[in-house]
């Protein structure tokens, strides 16, 4: 083996926990700080009714704030949810309510991944299987 | 089924997995005839993305036949011949409407990774990391395709196995750098690398009506195949002055178009090889951009430059003056296959594009680990090896 994967071989699958790590923990960490979400789907706002959003938003929408707005140039519309104060609704839900809602409105349907999976749980594994258990939750929508 | 799977940095196997289910309604079962290796499979290999889990299946450009179809498919039925693009894509939202296919909204189940490493999530790709989506891939006897109607496309009977397979990425990937990267007829190309990426880009510009079309690679057989296959001039980085060339070759302007298709792990005589090697072992950067680099300062004033290579994440040392002051545009993308697929397997079919010389490598599924060794050392004048499960 070379050194260049002698080095890798000792670092990779650290900078990959690290790398997953962080990705949980940055969501977390903007928990407490974001109310408000918001997301572009490319049908237009005649077509769309906030009580009539399909999927798992349709079962958070009467805790939540939800409004629509015609998206500059023709892009569709924009729904933005605000969190109330105190609700127990988290940004993960509703970022993955949002995401799922884009897709059943866009593509008629939410993509699964792959399956049955191929692949076994390592103690390296591990950060990156919790972050991809969550997979829509996550990020900075 | 057997599939090639990633049992840790470089570390592969061939091994025993569950078959594929369909999953949606949009999806197709298809059975797996030609897949092939491709340079950036050896950054997952390697560990340099390292979202990778042990025992994920690899691979990404694929041709089959569709032995199972959902009930929502409308394009596809049992016994088609099919070639599949290797990134996903639901057809539907705003990216796709603009025929950015690989930025589709809605085809990475695993948003978050890239959404906050990048800002914004492209969609996913068969067989390339938990990062774009985590799914199964193509070095398999056989691969669940989602979104079918959109992303597979049945091969014509007049085109080969062997020939219509490089469509899936290769080609498509190729082709859009000279696409979006402008390339129109008099124009000077430059492309950096000659693996097949980079020929089919050459072959893209040399069709697109480019006047010279210059490849520049280190290694003389792949040089020696863009000279007999595709039609353009070739320079040797190891021997010959590039950037002088390059000037020369162009009236003193430099190239009009730049296509870099080298990627992250590029490599370079001197220091500056040295140099991009420790910082990445380091951590200190995540990518070895030589060739961009390159392509910038070659590349003429007001002309365009189109990263097709994979990079993922930080570099050094970026010519971010030259980019200015000459007033570049800088494009890059992950393959819009969909936009490209119908066209390439016309032109397949009238012998306009010839893809088959760049499998030097054909064996079965079972010696792939074998391969990909053989590819990744460059052994034996390999270009791609293709498996055939």
């Amino acid at each position: 083996m070379s050194r260049t994967g002698k080095v890798l071989l000792i670092a990779g699958p650290f900078v990959a926990g690290a790398a997953a790590v962080a990705v949980g923990r940055r969501a977390k960490r903007r928990t407490p700080a974001r109310h408000r979400h918001v997301v572009t789907v490319y049908r237009p706002l005649v077509e769309l009714e906030v009580t009539q959003l399909p999927g798992s938003l349709s079962e958070i929408v009467d805790r939540v704030e939800v409004s629509l707005a015609a998206a500059p140039g023709g892009r569709g519309t924009e729904i933005a949810i605000r969190i109330p104060d105190g609700s127990p609704i988290t940004d993960g839900e509703v970022r993955r309510a949002l995401r799922e809602t884009r897709s059943l409105l866009e593509a008629g349907d939410v993509l699964l991944p792959s399956g049955p999976p191929t692949t076994v749980s390592t103690p390296l594994n591990r950060p990156l299987q919790k972050v991809t258990a969550h997979g829509r939750e996550g990020g900075l929508l | 089924m057997k599939a090639l799977q990633w049992q840790g940095i470089n570390k592969l196997a061939v091994g025993t997995v569950p078959d594929p289910e369909l999953r949606n309604p949009g999806d197709i079962i298809v059975k797996v005839t030609r897949t092939v290796t491709c340079g950036s499979d050896l950054h997952l290999i390697g560990g340099y993305i390292p979202f990778m889990e042990k025992g994920d299946v690899l691979g990404h450009e694929f041709l089959g036949e569709v032995v199972e179809v959902g009930p929502d498919v409308r394009n596809h039925r049992a016994g088609d011949r099919v070639v599949v693009s290797s990134f996903i894509s639901c057809g539907s939202c705003w990216y796709c409407d603009q025929r950015l296919f690989s930025l589709c909204d809605n085809g990475n189940t695993n948003p978050a990774i890239t959404e906050t490493m990048w800002g914004q999530a492209p969609s996913g790709c068969f067989g390339y990391s938990h990062a774009m989506g985590g799914n199964a891939g193509s070095h398999a006897e056989y691969i669940r395709v989602p979104f079918a109607d959109v992303g597979a496309f049945t091969v014509p009977d007049t085109v080969s196995d062997e020939r219509a397979v490089f469509a899936s990425d290769s080609a498509s990937t190729g082709w859009m750098g000279a696409d979006l990267g402008g390339v129109g007829p008099g124009d000077v190309v430059a492309v950096w690398g000659a693996g097949a990426v980079g020929q089919m880009a050459a072959r893209a510009a040399v069709l697109l009506g480019a006047d010279r079309v210059i490849v520049i690679d280190r290694l003389e057989n792949r040089l020696d195949q863009v000279r007999r296959h595709v039609g353009a001039e070739t320079l040797n980085y190891e021997s010959d002055d590039i950037a002088g060339e390059l000037r020369e070759r162009s009236g003193g302007r430099g190239p009009d178009v730049c296509i870099e298709a080298v990627g992250m792990e590029a490599h370079s005589p001197g220091p500056q090889f040295a140099y991009d090697q420790l910082k990445q072992q380091l951590r200190l950067q995540t990518d070895r951009p030589v060739a961009v680099r390159d392509a910038i300062h070659a590349c003429r004033k007001g002309g365009s430059v189109f990263v097709l290579g994979v990079y993922a994440g930080f570099v050094d040392k970026f010519p971010l003056g030259a980019l200015m002051n000459k007033g570049l545009t800088v494009r890059g993308a992950q393959m819009h296959g969909q936009r490209y697929i119908p066209m390439l397997l016309e032109r397949m079919a009238k012998n306009e594009l010839v893809t088959e010389y760049l499998a030097t490598h054909v064996m079965p599924l079972g010696e792939a680990p074998e391969g990909y060794r053989i590819f990744k050392e460059k052994k034996d004048d390999c270009v791609r090896a293709v498996f055939v499960p």
